[in-house]
């Protein structure tokens, strides 16, 4: 059997170059095609998707439409003259801004400082196990662990309360209270989440350069100085990483919301609208009440907030001399 | 004194972290009243009677295996094609192969919230409204599972392709054979990742279906929590039928999720 690989690159006495030529012309001709079919599979669902819809929300925004009749007329801007005259929607805003600036620095502090003030601890006996149970919460299911979580925030037999009180402090109405709502979502959000950071920070950590960290010991920076002259530039590009996405999952915060916000009449958002955010507007406008052309609106308002805030993060962390 | 505060100080973190989902066990097998006791019981009684009450006289058993089924067919799809174009972005070079690489980034850029109208008005059009299929193959292809396999196979030694190109060992019989075989990790990490992800899935189902027979285990707890408002115990049983896998699955295998997660190199172990 002759085999076109059998040709020693560079030339062989009984070998015409045409053959050569022709034998990598053949390989390259199957790479393309073999590589463009092993590829095709998920390149349609990512484009059938995600790509797809990427591209037809900034046409649908743009349009008065209803899925179930057939009608469409061009309406320009009207849509979000509309978005920008209800108050509900500055209100979603302005919830989800709240819950994002408490929710972020909260995680990543926390996270960071269970990283580093137990970084040794992991590493000795049984610390994987433990490891494994501050990660845990992050993948269980969503509802499954809102159901405890609902109990727990109960005004009058929940653990939470019986927290408070065992403390002495003033017992809260939770989440059937205006004030309370959302910071009980927000402790929902940072027990879900807060275990994922820590590993991404562990294993940030875990690659810090033994020789820099062991020069400054000897140099004598220990405790604070150490972390904020040695560790804290080195971790910059990881802590990045972590706020980048933190923030972009927070604002999109939606399954814990409806669920611990449901209610008995699955009224999700309540009370009185102060747990209504930006993803559980989207969802209510768009398949609750069937105005798609304001929700495709608010989706894309929210999906140029992501990308702002994203790009403006990214500026920061150039601004700030990180090391990299 | 040290190693004593550090012991101390690691294991009250990761009771407090576990303490929710101790309590769901607390809940769900002790008496009908522990909900409502105060100050709260902490000790779990292991009465299994209440759980077993409620799988067998409302339809668990039916959205358990709409979880299944959902979950099993992703994961397949994900495996495969992730080891398909973790092979191509591997291993061939063709026009298009970095452009590819990038795009596969950029999926998990797009803020998912903002594209479920769009994605309804798609998955309208495909007639794909309130079938399994519209729950499963949206799903089909990860970016981690391409990117595991990507650098899997970018590990491997290039005398194996050459030597199975001398054989006359076609690509696909190649990596069927002797790829995946070799990334054994690999495929565990997807699958692994894949199943969490796509049991734990409730927003989708949530938009996508409207009937009670495809619902996953998620979507019908939603709807069990509305209905049964404040019967703790039967809540928490049915919140245990949806934990238990997953419970499960990350006791065995909680380090290799952990390193997974962490990006690590899952595969040094072996």
């Amino acid at each position: 059997m002759t085999n076109p690989e059998n040709a020693v690159e560079g030339g062989h006495p009984d070998i015409p170059s045409w053959m050569l030529w022709w034998s990598r012309v053949r390989t390259q001709w199957q790479d393309l095609v073999v590589g463009y079919g092993m590829i095709l599979p998920s390149l349609v669902v990512f484009l059938v998707f995600y790509y797809g819809p990427a591209l037809f929300l900034l046409y649908i925004a743009f349009f008065h439409w209803n899925i179930f009749s057939n009608y469409s007329t061009f309406v320009g801007l009207h849509n979000f003259s509309v978005l920008l005259h209800q108050p509900i929607f500055w209100q979603s805003l302005l919830n989800t801004a709240y819950y994002v600036v408490l929710v972020v620095p909260v995680t990543t502090l926390l996270a960071l400082a269970l990283a580093l003030g137990l970084r040794q601890a992991w590493s000795l006996k049984g610390g994987g196990v433990s490891q494994a149970l501050v990660f845990l919460p992050h993948v269980t299911p969503v509802v499954a662990t809102s159901i405890i979580w609902v109990w727990i925030f109960d005004p009058n037999f929940g653990l939470a309360n019986a927290v408070l009180h065992a403390l002495h402090l003033p017992q809260l109405g939770w989440l059937s209270s205006v004030h309370w709502a959302l910071p009980a979502v927000m402790i929902y959000t940072v027990w879900h989440s807060v275990g994922l950071y820590t590993i991404l920070f562990l294993a940030g950590l875990s690659t810090l350069p033994k020789q820099v960290l062991e020069a400054a010991q000897l140099d004598g920076a220990r405790g604070w100085l150490a972390f904020r002259r040695i560790i804290l530039p080195l971790i910059g590009p990881i802590t990045f990483f972590v706020v980048v996405l933190a923030t972009i999952t927070t604002m999109q915060t939606f399954s814990q919301i409806y669920t611990l916000t449901g209610g008995p009449h699955g009224g999700a958002g309540g009370p009185a609208f102060s747990t209504t955010t930006d993803s559980l507007l989207i969802y209510q406008t768009a398949f609750l009440y069937d105005h798609f052309s304001l929700g495709s609106a608010m989706s894309l308002v929210l999906f140029i907030l992501i990308l702002a805030v994203t790009l403006i993060q990214k500026f920061v962390a150039d601004r700030m001399v990180f090391y990299r | 004194m040290k190693t004593w505060l550090t012991y101390g100080l690691r294991a009250i973190v990761a009771a407090l972290m576990a303490a929710p989902i101790y309590w769901v066990f607390v809940i769900a097998t002790g008496k009908s009243g522990d909900a409502y006791s105060i100050p709260p019981v902490w000790r779990p009684l292991f009465h299994w009677a209440p759980f077993m009450y409620v799988w067998i006289h409302t339809p668990w058993a039916r959205y358990v295996l709409n979880s299944v089924i959902i979950s099993a067919s992703t994961i397949i799809l994900v495996v495969v094609t992730s080891a398909l174009a973790g092979y191509a972005l591997a291993e061939l070079k063709f026009p298009g192969n970095s452009l590819y690489f990038y795009m596969t980034l950029g999926v998990m850029m797009l803020p998912q919230q903002a594209l479920l109208v769009p994605q309804y008005v798609v998955m309208f059009h495909l007639h794909l409204l309130n079938t399994y299929t519209g729950l499963i193959v949206p799903f089909a292809a990860s970016t981690s599972g391409i990117f595991l396999f990507r650098q899997f196979f970018m590990k491997l030694p290039a005398s194996y392709r050459e030597i199975a190109r001398l054989e006359g060992v076609g690509t696909l019989t190649y990596l069927r054979r002797v790829a995946v075989p070799l990334a054994r990790p690999a495929v565990a990490t997807t699958v692994l990742l894949t199943f969490i992800s796509s049991w734990n899935q409730f927003q989708w189902p949530l938009i996508m279906t409207n009937s009670s027979g495809l619902q996953p285990i998620e979507l019908a707890l939603s709807h069990y929590m509305q209905a049964y408002q404040s019967h703790w115990r039967d809540l928490t049983s049915a919140a245990l039928i949806a934990l238990l896998p997953i419970l499960i699955v990350f006791a065995f295998t909680q380090r290799h999720i952990v390193t997974a997660v962490a990006g690590g190199e899952v595969g040094q172990k072996e």
